[in-house]
């Protein structure tokens, strides 16, 4: 472990150290020293420790999240109604969603390429959700109660948007709703990585992680091109200021980057990736996945008013 | 038959990669040990297999962005020469500006390694920015000639070339590293890969949308063909619903071989192959040549 901390002095910018002391700091809070232990030891398992199933169904509540929201906004149905399983350990709970129909949110989209993309995604989270579950098989935790009304609202007033926000109103405000999600998942796949124990989860993780930069790419390409077609809708600055309320949920401040025009060293550039001055994308322990997911609140808010099932929560 | 096809290429594929780094490689990637075992696959291995990839990627970008490559500083002691590549007159300042920030990103993850490896570094090897897309073109069925630093769109298609490739190389390297620490680093370019490549992906799907009779959609679903061809499928053609390059049961993004990765940045067929396409020389390192 020493050695470990020690490698990373060798290959990191200070500033990066920083990120990796405090993140460090953040899993001791969330699983003492047997977690890391874990990660190194391989087959310790203190009773206090995190399995991979633990891990996985972590992944399985935020692969819920996406899966509802991409599919009500491309479908105007929840997952379970267009047959993806949600019951498993733990409480079910119910979608929030507004007027109480899902059918009211499906997106009216009027550009093809956009409908196209909530499809594409729509069909890649549900597929993330029936591997995840039938990799864990009986041990798979049901779907939370997931709020996609409140938990809008109040992040929108968290991050100085305004008093409210439907991410379902228009096309736009679905693509910034999506870009809520992206990010986050690629950096709490990137923190999960290196505590998975079994080769073939780190595989199919790593694959997961793949396809949530895949998406965050995407979202933030069309996000970034819709900017400058429409500079007066202030697309950047809003996707800004969503990065900003994350990095500052998350304890960091510091390791989220929004959207808009930035000077490196080869010339004025955009910022699709998210990712630090190494340009590796960011990592995110579980403690601070959900200081964002729960929108700030202990045990429970923002998305899962009732919390996350499973023993990470 | 669809499902035998792919037991089969998978079968392979494992054999073509035992065969490459040899079987003592799989073990050493179990057993743990940190150091370079004699004939084994070591994480330094395989850091400087992805940092041949990187130099190859940042003097693509850093060519077309800014009409030069890499200073000697990053390329190395005895680097190799760079053949081709010339600064490209983007259509736009926003298509600028995307290039400009992947060839920042490209050349953060070359220093980015070479630091992480320091004296065990790989010096860059000789590149060809020039023939290789010229030959690529020709066996993708798109023309005698592509050159990738004619235009914006062009470029565009020059960049696809690389960016999936890269993430599925990474996604191969995942679970053979050893330290956690360069697992998470690797698992991080992936991802940034994986931006830059729905990035590609996405504006070279809005060509089409723009202009359908332009021909980069149909170029670029080609070439994706040919790495298909070269290397073991796991391919996705672009289209309006699939920007993600990903198996198409679980969504869960392919990886490659480094016997697969090396037969096409090789542009090699099957067969023993040990240098060519972009790699006129060959890769510096230890996994150089592919198995069959």
């Amino acid at each position: 472990m020493e050695n470990m901390e020690k490698d990373s002095l060798t290959l990191t910018e200070t500033q990066k150290l920083d990120r990796i002391i405090s993140s460090r700091r953040s899993m001791m809070k969330l699983g003492g020293t047997a977690l890391a232990g874990l990660a190194f030891a391989g087959i310790a398992k203190a009773q206090s420790a995190v399995t991979d199933t633990d891990i996985l169904n972590f992944a399985l509540n935020l692969e819920y999240l996406e899966a509802e929201y991409y599919t009500i906004a491309a479908t105007g149905q929840t997952i379970d109604q267009v047959g993806i399983g949600i019951s498993g350990t733990g409480t079910q709970g119910s979608v929030i969603i507004k007027n109480n129909n899902p059918m009211s949110a499906k997106v009216n989209f009027t550009d093809s390429f956009i409908a196209g993309y909530a499809t594409e995604v729509a069909t890649e989270e549900q597929k993330h959700v029936t591997f995840l579950r039938n990799a864990l098989g009986s041990a798979a935790v049901a779907q939370p109660s997931v709020d996609l009304l409140n938990s809008f609202n109040g992040l929108a007033v968290a991050a100085n948007i305004g008093p409210s926000f439907d991410p379902f109103a228009n096309e736009v405000n679905f693509l910034l709703g999506a870009y809520i999600f992206e990010d986050v998942g690629v950096t709490a796949y990137h923190g999960a990585a290196g505590l998975l124990t079994s080769s073939a989860y780190l595989d199919a993780a790593a694959g997961i992680l793949a396809v949530e930069a895949y998406h965050a790419g995407l979202i933030r390409t069309v996000l970034y091109g819709l900017d400058v077609a429409n500079p007066s809708l202030g697309i950047d600055a809003t996707a800004t200021k969503i990065s900003n309320a994350r990095a500052a949920l998350d304890g960091t401040g510091n390791d989220d980057v929004g959207l808009g025009v930035v000077t490196t060293s080869v010339g004025p550039s955009a910022t699709i990736v998210n990712a630090d001055s190494n340009s590796i994308a960011f990592s995110r322990t579980t403690t601070q996945v959900l200081a964002i997911v729960y929108a700030g609140g202990t045990g429970s808010g923002g998305f899962f008013p009732a919390g996350l099932n499973g023993n990470i929560k | 038959m669809d499902e035998i096809k792919k037991i089969i290429d998978k079968a392979h594929s494992r054999r073509s990669f035992m065969a490459g780094v040899g079987a003592v490689g799989a073990t050493a990637a179990l057993a743990g040990c940190g150091g370079s075992s004699h004939r084994g696959v070591s994480d330094a291995d395989i850091l400087n297999f992805a940092l041949n990839l990187e130099y190859l990627e940042a003097e693509f970008y850093l060519r077309a962005t800014t009409g030069q490559g890499l200073s000697s500083s990053d390329a190395g002691t005895g680097a190799g020469t760079v053949t081709g590549g010339a600064q490209v007159t983007f259509a736009n300042a926003t298509l600028q500006q995307y290039a400009n920030e992947i060839a920042q990103d490209e050349l953060n993850h070359v220093r980015f390694l070479r630091q992480a490896l320091g004296a065990a570094a790989v010096s860059r090897p000789a590149i060809d920015l020039t023939n290789s897309f010229n030959g690529l073109a020709s066996a993708a069925g798109i023309g005698s000639t592509f050159n990738p630093f004619a235009d914006s769109n062009s470029f565009l298609l020059g960049a696809f070339v690389f960016e999936d490739v890269g993430v599925t190389a990474y996604h191969g390297a995942a679970t053979l590293l050893q330290s956690k620490t360069y697992l998470g680093a690797a698992a991080g370019i992936m991802a940034v890969e994986g931006y830059h490549a729905a990035e590609i992906r996405t504006l070279i799907y809005g060509t089409s949308v723009t202009n359908p009779q332009a021909p980069y959609l149909t170029e670029a679903n080609q070439i994706s063909a040919l790495r298909a061809t070269l290397g073991g499928g796991n391919e996705t053609p672009i289209s309006g619903t699939s920007i993600v390059a990903a198996d198409s049961t679980n969504a869960i993004a392919f990886d490659r071989t480094t016997d697969q990765v090396l037969h096409i940045v090789y542009a090699a067929g099957p067969g023993v192959a040990t240098k060519g396409g972009f790699f006129p020389n060959g890769l510096n390192g230890r996994i150089t040549a592919t198995a069959s």
